[in-house]
């Protein structure tokens, strides 16, 4: 930019230039006329006018004027920056931190639920679930029914369906380089549904029947973008050729747009890359008989002027004939009913919509609260600058441009904030990685994007003009005169600033007091949490989530080719007391099985049993040895339940309650036979759990059915559900558990190379990250209130060292009069203690209304809380009142001789 | 504000006549901004006088339009001056100038007649 203000120098000298030759020419054809020099001068220059407004009229037709004036008030706001800069660091460090976190939280609030999801017209997709009726259950339908909807619902412009498989680990490629790649089975008309088509290659080929894929295309796979360029390098030559997954041969037909996956991202729990099945009708879809046909997930679109209810109402009335030609009854009251609801919904249920909502208004509060700082430092620069601005109004500047050039100071330190703000965001985005994984299955690291960086330059516009404005319109505004006479800062504005500025302060007392209330009610629900009676132990207990090869064992029976050798191993680790396989440990979540009852008829129990939903795990004997619950009637799983023995179920206490439909003795289930293995082969209740907190910690006990894992053989109906999908291995240890976890690695890398790639974690862990939401935002909530509490203690200290430095003459004249130490420190205490008061009174009123927000992450404690709510305000009156000591103490020492003086 | 004495006598321009009297001017010839305002007055009677403050940004706002162009050179009595020159966008530009004068000059003419009949 050199170049320019010397354009503008040399276009200066000419114009001058112009009006010197302008005079000349007027003073020689004076003088021809006769005219004395002294006299044709004279008159040439008073008709001429004033040289210095005619050039600057001139100049400010130039077009490049308003730029200089720009950089002019840049550079000026530059050098005033640079020589306070305890001033403009504090200034930007505040405002970094509010802009910081707004961002920050924006950036997750945008990505998880701003964003639409990649398909076309995302919010007419809905799913569709099939329920007893009346029910909110939401069944996978078979195929003749998903085939009746496409028929004969008019308000479907299309049905598509699926099989998603998102918790199984799939193989793709070779032996030793495959690759983990979770998988799901998609009909030929879902991806063109989405309006989504491949980027390579081609989709699946439609059969005749509409749907489902063409026979031809049986062995054939869509790769995402993801796998293709994990595990090809982006060979575009690979459609067309067969590739291997899970030991098939499938030929690869296409490759799927950047960025896109199905099933919906926020329910794709592992992260990995996907691959796409087609799904191909067997003989058995077209069964009617009890469990005969294959279910699956049905997505549809809705016609554009359809309405959710409209069309729940229209599905409604046709699912009667189109369950008709169930042959049992009970399979026809099992899905009497239609329930629909937007995919796009699923994935962020109201509970973290309701925590990200809540700490996106935490972070504008934070926002807030250090703009007001800020504002309050720039009305006392403001003070501290009065004679210079008079000056320059003496000069000749508008008050426009002065105001102008305070806006500038503003506008710059703002824009340096947002600067270091960026740097903050990248940081807490990094902090929260892990818990945005396990709550929101964001498995990309988040990075600012556009949308960020539009709230952050609103964020500073808004700020400039929240933090400035004010200052800037009362230095215009204020009169030149008495400010250049009287040299130091005017009583008059004084007083008034003193009120604005402490109005400023209570209401950061009042903002900050409402997020440590947030705080402090989430601390004592994380407390809570954590000393809940789980019902079963979570210390030294170390957890393998492993990725199954199933494919490898296909035709043998899992439990003893794979499971049962390599439990034996682990438990003759050094250190291991005991260890299991179970399908999933309590309260894990990569996994869940429900199990559901088909109760015929129509009476209380049959009704109560159809509506009954229980977890359902496949557990080793050791179980109980590892987790140490507590049985209630009967007895757990021996080694003696074998194979060749009568199958045994253990239930839990709550299994029983729902069942019997009462609190009696849950002993009385002992005995019964739940369900069978197989034709003649009855399970039978040996024992009953007491009760656990299984799903969540905040949860009561879930109705819970436990089958015995060696019994479950190929051969008996729950082997292909439970075992070929998901195991984990727990191990009891007494040593940190951490400290296993290489060793157990190369125990199931021993056993096959495909395992080695398992998760781990602790059991404690586990439970930590059960209640995720509630940790993330109380961790956020602590920095946030932290930040809060900082700011507005360092406002009420610059607040007072301003007033007592104002206040040193009398202050003197009181102790020359005989004021002791305490009365001049206990002036200054009040008025901190005035301003306190005021704050927290304020402050507890907004916090009893706005807490209310928490409510759905709160437990065991309620939203007005006295002790959270009183405990905040003690720390913030504290904080306050030593904040105050620092000014109190300085004014109590002021010199009486020195300080009247200075006068 | 007090006027100068004499200022009575002369005849504010009315907003944007400036534009085209400086257009006019130029095309007779090119001129530096003494000239133009000697030129005016003289051809006016004395009645014109232009501002310096009005003609200096005036002609600076035509060259930036690209109407006028400007070149330092001598002047006859040797001193050097910049002149300014009108170009062919000036000239269309002047025509235009002219013609919507013309126009206004008539409707006014109309409007005052019309009110002189009204009030006979």
């Amino acid at each position: 930019m050199s170049w320019l203000p010397k354009w503008f120098e040399w276009r200066k000298d000419e114009l001058d230039e112009e009006i010197r030759a302008h005079i000349a020419m007027d003073i020689a054809n004076r003088m021809d006329r006769g005219e004395t020099q002294d006299q044709a001068e004279a008159e040439a220059r008073r008709e001429f006018g004033n040289v210095a407004l005619v050039r600057d009229v001139t100049e400010g037709v130039w077009r490049w004027r308003r730029l200089e004036r720009f950089t002019a008030h840049v550079r000026y706001a530059l050098r005033v920056l640079r020589r306070s800069p305890g001033f403009s660091i504090t200034v930007i460090a505040t405002l970094a931190v509010g802009v910081g976190a707004a961002c920050a939280m924006f950036t997750v609030v945008d990505r998880v639920l701003l964003r639409p999801a990649p398909f076309a017209d995302a919010s007419r997709l809905v799913e569709i679930g099939e329920s007893p009726k009346g029910g909110a259950a939401f069944h996978e339908s078979p195929f003749l029914d998903i085939q009746q909807w496409q028929q004969r619902s008019r308000i479907l412009e299309e049905v598509a369906f699926f099989r998603s498989n998102s918790s199984k680990v799939w193989f793709l490629g070779g032996n030793d380089d495959a690759m983990h790649v979770s998988s799901a089975s998609v009909s030929a008309n879902l991806f063109p549904m989405l309006g989504v088509h491949p980027a390579l290659g081609r989709g699946f080929a439609a059969g005749d029947s509409g749907g489902p894929v063409a026979p031809g295309d049986a062995h054939t796979i869509l790769l995402s973008d993801a796998a293709w360029r994990t595990q090809y390098g982006t060979d575009a030559a690979i459609v067309g050729k067969t590739v291997e997954l899970n030991g098939e041969r499938d030929t690869v037909i296409g490759v799927m747009p950047v960025g896109f996956t199905f099933p919906y991202e926020g329910m794709n729990a592992t992260g990995l890359p996907v691959v796409w099945r087609p799904i191909v009708l067997t003989p058995a879809d077209a069964l009617r008989g009890h469990h005969q046909a294959p279910t699956y997930q049905c997505l549809a679109r809705l016609r554009a002027d359809a309405t959710l209810a409209s069309a729940m109402a229209q599905m409604n009335t046709i699912q009667p004939s189109v369950t008709a030609t169930y042959t049992e009854i009970q399979d026809r009251e099992n899905a009497a009913s239609v329930n629909l609801r937007r995919y796009t919904d699923a994935p962020v249920k109201g509970n973290l919509r309701m925590t990200l909502v809540a700490l996106l208004a935490a972070s504008g509060l934070l926002w807030l609260i250090a703009c007001l700082n800020v504002t309050s430092l720039m009305l006392a620069r403001a003070t501290a600058r009065q004679r210079e601005i008079a000056v320059r109004g003496a000069l000749g500047a508008s008050r426009w441009e002065i105001a102008e050039q305070l806006l500038m100071e503003g506008l710059l330190l703002s824009s340096c904030a947002s600067v270091g703000a960026m740097g903050l965001v990248a940081g807490v985005l990094k902090i929260f990685q892990h818990s945005l994984t396990t709550q929101f299955h964001l498995h990309e690291s988040l990075t600012p994007n556009l949308a960020m960086m539009g709230v952050l330059l609103l964020l500073t516009v808004v700020g400039t003009l929240l933090t400035s404005a004010w200052p800037a319109l009362g230095a215009a505004r204020a009169s030149i005169e008495p400010a250049l006479r009287q040299g130091a800062p005017q009583q008059g504005t004084g007083r008034a600033q003193r009120r604005a500025r402490s109005a400023l302060v209570v209401s950061q007392i009042a903002l900050s007091l409402t997020l440590l209330v947030g705080c402090g009610l989430l601390l004592r629900t994380i407390y809570a949490l954590r000393h809940v009676a789980l019902g079963f132990r979570t210390e030294h207990i170390l957890v393998a989530n492993m990725t199954i090869p199933s494919y490898r064992y296909a035709g043998s029976d899992m439990t003893t080719a794979l499971y049962q050798p390599l439990v034996d191993r682990v438990k003759r680790l050094p250190g291991v007391e005991s260890a299991t396989l179970l399908t999933e440990v309590p309260l894990g979540k990569t996994f869940q099985m429900i199990f559901t009852f088909d109760a015929q008829g129509n009476s209380a129990s049959a009704i109560r049993r159809r509506a009954l939903e229980a977890q359902f795990r496949a557990v080793g004997p050791e179980m109980q040895k590892v987790f140490g619950f507590q049985m209630l009637r009967g007895r757990f799983f021996t080694p003696e339940d074998t194979a060749t023995s009568q199958p045994a179920i253990v239930v839990n206490r709550a299994f029983v309650r729902a069942y019997y439909g009462d609190d009696g003795d849950p002993g009385k289930i002992i005995g019964q036979s739940l369900f069978g293995y197989g034709k003649g082969w009855p399970a039978v209740v040996v024992g009953v759990l007491a009760d656990e907190r299984q799903v969540n910690v905040a949860d009561p006990s879930q109705p819970e059915i436990e089958v015995c894992l060696p019994q479950i053989t190929p051969t008996s109906m729950f082997y292909n559900a439970a075992e070929g999908r998901a195991m984990d291995v727990a191990v009891r240890t007494d040593r940190t558990p951490a400290s296993m976890i290489p060793e157990l690695r190369d125990i199931l890398r021993a056993t096959s190379p495909d395992l080695a790639s398992s998760t781990f974690s602790t059991m404690d862990r586990i439970v930590e990250d059960s209640f995720g939401s509630q940790n993330l935002a109380a961790a956020l909530l602590e920095i946030f209130g932290g930040s809060a509490l900082l700011l507005c203690l360092t406002g009420i200290y610059g607040l007072l060292a301003y007033l007592v430095a104002q206040r040193r003459r009398e202050m003197g004249l009181r102790i020359a009069l005989g004021a002791q130490q305490w009365n001049v420190m206990s002036l200054v205490l009040a008025q901190a203690a005035w301003m306190l008061i005021a704050g927290l009174g304020a402050g507890l009123a907004i916090a009893w209304l706005a807490t209310a927000a928490l409510r759905p992450l709160l437990y065991g404690v309620k939203t007005n809380d006295p002790w959270s709510m009183s405990a905040a305000a003690l720390v913030m009156f504290l904080g306050g009142l030593v904040a105050a000591l620092a000014p109190a103490r300085r004014a109590a020492r002021v010199d009486p001789i020195e300080a009247l003086r200075a006068e | 504000m007090t006027k100068p004495p004499g200022y009575r006598n002369r005849i504010e321009l009315l907003q944007g006549t400036l534009d085209m009297l400086i257009l006019q001017t130029l095309k007779r010839g090119p001129a530096h901004g003494y000239g133009i305002v000697q030129a005016l007055r003289a051809r006016s009677g004395d009645v014109l006088q232009v501002e310096t403050g009005s003609l200096y940004p005036a002609l600076h706002r035509l060259e930036r339009r690209g109407w006028v162009s400007s070149e330092w050179k001598q002047s006859e009595s040797n001193q050097r001056a910049r002149y300014y020159r009108i170009t062919a966008a000036g000239k269309k530009q002047l025509v235009a100038d002219v013609s919507r004068w013309e126009q206004m000059i008539e409707v006014m003419g109309d409007i005052l007649n019309a009110a002189d009949g009204g009030a006979a």
